[in-house]
């Protein structure tokens, strides 16, 4: 059975019914961005100064990202405007256009915006004196770095205040002074975090000790032979009741071993026998991993940071090195991060999932499947058009309120 | 939309009509940038602007390119779009009322100036705009010279 389709409106709604049913959807959508819009003012309002990572975004970007919308917006209706006209060939054009700007609205998004988050740390430390100190170190060259003008420069207070009162203290309530007065307060308690990417680290290189060996452990003299030669040790030695080290393992390679030989019966005990630079980003990376102990030893001795913002004149970042006993928290600009990257994942993924979906309908109109009906029926095609056309702009009205809340405020 | 303004002359007129709106949201983003970039503003004088061009922005999205000022205004499209906008308003109320109930620990207090230009900002701004939006959109559609009120009156097909 075929389900008629009407492309005239029906005169009691004054709309074709396809016309009806969008708004109707497009009516249910504004509920749930609605809701998610509530949370974020909630969450926002209800934030304690300065906890609000606002200036962290990128402006430029996204500010660009919203012109890219607003003129696939303006391709759509050019496209359905053709049609109307009976002209496919300017429809293909207009709407080639509009699925390019889609396509590079995600692209920003999921190939820079994203990722450089999860590239960003915040590394915040436990002692005052030590979170001055490194901000000494990271920002001198920059902070002194000789004018045009003249060979002077900034104190390196004045340069972080610069800097953080644009990020987390942008927000003022009581005048002109709020925020320097709120950076005063976060300086001088030293709960400011420093911000940078992580270039390398200096990791344990472990020694494995195997002790004696417990015969009651319910594990057969073959089965620990075959655990302790699969460890890379001497299993005559090992049985004997005498004990040995397995040297110098990475940090996976000691823990299997330690898992493996415990499991056989073995005694083991884990020692640092140095540690080793590894110039690597880390990618994901959390307090305990990095706070992890090893024979009372930190896994990770320390950490290698370039600010942000410490650019030295000839586009080099300077490097501090933080050890890790000073670190009381450090998170990526993942959703774990704060409040704001939480609802700032949700918000702008819903959003890039209604992009999608809208290219992918709109590849379907354009395909020879989707082109039939326009030339079964010229008036459903463009009918068609006209109701997609109802939710692009939609998705365009949920960018044109979000760029100002999560970028601006 | 209605039969009435299916002629070519009409979509000719709306086809300017889009490129303006483009430019109209274009300008809209770039003053919301320039404003941020330019201005250290408290966060409520800023929410209210940035909301404020938003809310103009979308206006003409919805008005022009969702064609929404051709359309038959009947109680489907609007009494749900009131609806909905009810909703909404319900909740960010319950949301302020929350926050307005709960004491400003350790927050300072808008102070009033900031407070009035806010609120003179806040209604300035969508008022200027709406009277720019009803400027634009109450100018005539363009008609041929010969027959210039006949298109109106003779409910043309679409050819």
């Amino acid at each position: 059975m075929e389900i008629p389709y009407t492309v005239k409106p029906r005169p009691d709604t004054g709309l074709y019914n396809g016309k009806l049913g969008i708004w109707l959807f497009l009516a249910s959508e504004v509920m749930l961005f609605g809701a998610l819009f509530s949370s974020y003012v909630l969450l926002r309002v209800g934030a304690e100064s300065g906890t609000w990572s606002m200036g962290l975004m990128n402006i430029t970007v996204g500010a660009g990202n919203t012109m890219v919308l607003i003129a696939s917006s303006m391709f759509v209706v050019l496209a359905w405007a053709e049609l109307k006209q009976g002209n496919l060939a300017g429809y293909k054009k207009w709407k080639w256009a509009t699925i390019a700007c889609a396509v590079l609205f995600l692209v920003v998004k999921w190939s820079y915006e994203w990722p450089q988050k999860f590239k960003h740390y915040d590394v915040w430390l436990n002692d005052a004196a030590v979170v001055h100190d490194s901000f000494e170190k990271g920002y001198r060259k920059t902070a002194l770095r000789p004018t045009d003008e003249a060979p002077k420069g900034v104190s390196v207070k004045e340069h972080v205040e610069g800097f953080y009162t644009t990020r987390y203290f942008k927000e003022q309530s009581d005048g002109s002074d709020g925020s320097k007065a709120q950076f005063k307060k976060a300086w001088d308690s030293g709960t400011l975090a420093l911000s940078g990417h992580i270039n390398g680290y200096e990791e344990a290189v472990i020694n494995v000790q195997v002790g004696e060996w417990n015969a009651d452990a319910g594990v057969t003299q073959d089965e620990a032979k075959e655990a302790i030669t699969a460890a890379g040790g001497e299993a005559d030695q090992a049985l004997d009741g005498g004990t040995q080290v397995l040297k110098e393992l990475d940090y996976d390679a000691a823990k299997r071993a330690e898992y493996a030989l415990g499991q056989a019966g073995f005694k083991v005990t884990l020692s640092v026998a140095r540690y080793e630079k590894v110039e690597a980003h880390p990618w994901f990376w959390r307090t305990p991993r990095v706070n992890e102990d090893i024979g009372g030893k930190p896994r990770v001795q320390s950490i290698i940071l370039a600010l942000d913002h410490s650019d030295d004149g000839e586009g080099h970042y300077e490097e501090i090195e933080i050890e890790t006993r000073h670190i009381s928290r450090l998170s990526a600009y993942e959703p774990k991060h704060s409040t704001f990257f939480g609802i700032y994942y949700t918000i702008t993924g819903l959003h890039a999932a209604h992009v999608l979906g809208g290219i992918i309908v709109m590849l379907y109109n354009m395909l020879p499947i989707g082109l039939a009906v326009w030339h079964k029926d010229r008036e459903r095609f463009t009918n068609r058009i006209e109701t997609f056309g109802l939710f692009w702009h939609f998705v365009d009205l949920v960018w044109i309120f979000l760029f100002p809340i999560l970028y601006i405020l | 939309m209605s039969d009435s303004h299916d002629s070519p002359d009409f979509l000719q007129y709306l086809i300017r009509l889009f490129y303006m709106v483009g430019g109209v949201l274009v300008a809209g983003t770039l003053i919301t940038v320039l404003i941020d970039v330019m201005f250290h503003m408290p966060l409520p004088l800023a929410a209210i602007i940035g909301l404020a061009i938003a809310l103009v922005k979308a206006g003409f999205v919805v008005a022009i390119f969702m064609h929404y000022k051709w359309d038959k205004k009947l109680l489907m499209i609007t009494g749900t779009m009131i609806l909905t906008f009810l909703f909404f308003a319900g909740m960010m109320g319950l949301i302020m009322w929350t926050e307005g109930d709960a004491p400003k620990l350790g927050r300072a207090e808008v102070s009033v100036f900031w407070a009035a230009a806010a609120a003179l900002l806040g209604l300035a701004l969508p008022a200027s705009f709406t009277v720019l939006t009803i400027k634009l959109m109450s100018q005539p559609a363009p008609v041929e010279a010969p027959a210039p009120k006949a298109k109106r009156a003779v409910k043309k097909k679409k050819s």
